[in-house]
């Protein structure tokens, strides 16, 4: 029985890693540009393709892709800032909601136009291992996946608490005014905002690549999760969606080995409307915005 | 700014002419079909406009009560023998009752996390219909028994006769719209969109207010789902709860011109006329392309001409007929 249990827990810990990847890259933009990215899944999604092509045209391992994902979507990060979330940034919400949105629309049906709806796999040496520890299985490449988004999300931390950039962040983000006051420069923080998370739903779709299949929709299911737990870990807060999407991970698991195998985007809604219902400003506390 | 009163007389007058004689003159089943789309999803953008033009309560959820108006009445006329045209309000009536909860739940939040939290309940809604097989028919959904002309049914035998429903329920969702837009409730809805708190500090009910025109949106947009179901004689969660009309719904306003009375009417002639075009061109057989196109533009809207084709037009109408200068 306890076994059951605890390996959906593990199962939901480790998927929970890279729905944090995803979701810490939204609430990261939420929180230093006051904007909420429609189309970080398809980010995702286009970290997935291309650690997919690096893999059939070059022989590349989805792993080592990481250091052309990261980099790639760091670059298209700040393109996106700079070019088009910069001309909508003010008081109304109308143009910054539709045009990440249409960003999200654009990327996924150009997706659909270049490489179809087909489903897209990497098989890997490692894809088919796993760690068999006191009963319970433990696969080899969500091990991996988990152990690197949490090494990429505390190098975040340390990066937005120690470096002079990562501190004019999060001024930026307690205090935009002020901060700009104090010298620093808000387009460039914010160009470092997207493109540190445009950077990590990459590494998230390198990561997914050995054990999950790539499509043009595939974003969805995980922008979903991303918004769901970056409420429930309080508009903003890195830790927050960390640990909301750990949590996440697990309740879905826990709701697919209990409720039924389809039931895990049911659950997720549910604990959106429970949020919603009973603690609309997340488990963090604080200011609905 | 516009002309006088009796220009505007003519102008309608000669507009409804055109628009009523439309079917009798185009006997092209093909033209016909793309004129009732048009008119569709028009009134579905001039039920979400209200909310979401008006009061800036930017929902893409507005599937939900689409498909609960495509399902309660499809419900009841097959299980239960009621004519669509009875089980059309009463979808209007669901709807407006789910409103209510939904609308309780996603009012918690503002802005962009509004919008999320409405596309969450209509995907919710999809799942539930999709997993029940008891509620009505699951995944497989049904097709709607055809009587043949049962004009009581909601079944004709021209398409010229859908045209002139579809119609009817686009003139309804605008002299509603145009009635709201010269009332108080109007200006409180512009207030609320233009600054929630500032409205609130100056005495506007903005909870009442928003969920009033959240009722009035949503029963709209269920009669939109109850005619849509009529005329393509099939309903599954998928087509009745489809994101798709969420997206088209906020997309031919914000095309047209957000927050005015013609806005999604001249939004979806420009996106349907485009999308009708490019599948003649390209047979429709590349997946994606009518996505593509209509999310270009709306970048190129919301990035060049956030106040869409009407702003366009007027700015237009300034410069060139009245000669005065335009507005800054």
């Amino acid at each position: 029985m306890w076994e059951t249990v605890a390996q959906a827990v593990i199962n939901g810990l480790l998927i929970g890693g890279i729905y944090a990847l995803v979701s810490i890259g939204v609430t990261l933009i939420f929180g230093v540009v006051k904007i909420v990215n429609f189309a970080q899944g398809e980010f995702v999604m286009i970290g997935m393709y291309i650690s997919f092509f690096l893999s059939s045209q070059f022989g590349i391992d989805p792993l080592a892709s990481l250091l052309v994902t990261m980099p790639v979507l760091f670059v298209m990060g700040v393109l996106v800032q700079h070019f088009l979330i910069r001309r909508v940034l003010g008081p109304n919400d109308m143009p910054q909601i539709f045009l990440t949105f249409a960003l999200s629309l654009l990327l996924l049906n150009l997706a659909l136009m270049l490489f179809t709806a087909n489903y897209r796999t990497v098989h890997t040496s490692y894809s088919d291992e796993a760690f068999h520890i006191a009963g319970l299985y433990i696969p080899v490449a969500k091990l991996i996946a988990f152990v690197v988004a949490m090494l990429l999300s505390g190098a975040l931390w340390v990066f937005l608490h120690t470096t002079d950039l990562g501190k004019a962040m999060r001024a930026a983000a307690q205090n935009r005014d002020v901060a700009t006051l104090m010298g620093i420069n808000p387009n460039r923080v914010f160009c470092v905002a997207l493109g540190i998370a445009l950077a990590l739903a990459g590494a998230a779709g390198s990561l997914l690549m050995p054990f999950y299949s790539a499509y043009p929709f595939v974003g969805q299911v995980f922008v979903l999760m991303a918004f769901v737990a970056v409420v429930l870990g309080t508009l903003g807060n890195v830790m927050g969606a960390l640990i909301a999407s750990l949590m996440m991970g697990i309740a879905e698991s826990l709701g697919i080995q209990y409720v039924g195998a389809d039931s895990g985007l049911i659950v997720v809604f549910a604990m959106l409307l429970l949020t919603l219902a009973f603690k609309p400003t997340g488990l963090g506390g604080g200011r609905v915005r | 700014m516009r002309g006088s009163k009796a220009w505007n007389g003519l102008w309608l007058t000669v507009l409804a002419v055109i628009v009523l004689a439309l079917p009798l003159v185009v006997k092209s089943s093909f033209a016909i079909d793309i004129f009732i789309r048009i008119l569709l999803f028009s009134f579905i953008g001039v039920a979400w406009n209200l909310m979401g033009g008006y009061a800036k309560q930017l929902s893409l959820g507005h599937a939900a009560y689409f498909g609960l108006g495509a399902y309660t009445s499809t419900i009841l006329q097959i299980d239960f023998g009621i004519s669509p045209w009875i089980g059309m309000i009463a979808g209007g009536v669901v709807a407006m009752t789910a409103s209510l909860p939904i609308g309780w739940l996603c009012f918690r939040l503002r802005g962009p996390y509004f919008t999320i939290a409405t596309i969450a309940t209509a995907q919710a809604l999809m799942l539930i219909f999709l997993k029940f097989r008891d509620l009505a028919w699951g995944a497989e959904g049904t097709t709607i028994p055809n009587l043949g002309s049962a004009p009581w049914m909601m079944q004709f035998e021209t398409k010229a006769a859908y045209y002139y429903v579809a119609l009817g329920l686009l003139v309804l969702g605008l002299v509603i719209t145009w009635r709201i837009e010269r009332s108080w409730m109007g200006y409180y809805l512009v207030a609320i969109g233009e600054d929630e708190d500032a409205a609130e500090a100056i005495g506007v009910n903005a909870p009442r207010i928003k969920r009033d025109i959240y009722l009035i949106s949503s029963f709209l947009t269920a009669l939109a789902g109850t005619f849509y179901i009529q005329y393509i004689y099939f309903i599954d969660p998928p087509t009745a709860f489809s994101f798709n009309i969420s997206i088209e719904a906020a997309l031919v306003s914000i095309v047209g011109g957000i927050g005015t009375l013609w806005g999604p009417v001249i939004g979806t002639i420009l996106l349907e006329t485009t999308s009708t075009l490019l599948q003649s061109w390209l047979g429709g057989s590349i997946g994606g392309v009518q996505l593509t196109v209509y999310s270009l533009i709306l970048m190129a809207v919301i990035l060049w001409r956030p106040t869409g084709l009407m702003g366009m037009m007027r700015e237009a109408y300034q410069r060139y007929i009245s000669r005065k200068p335009a507005r800054a």
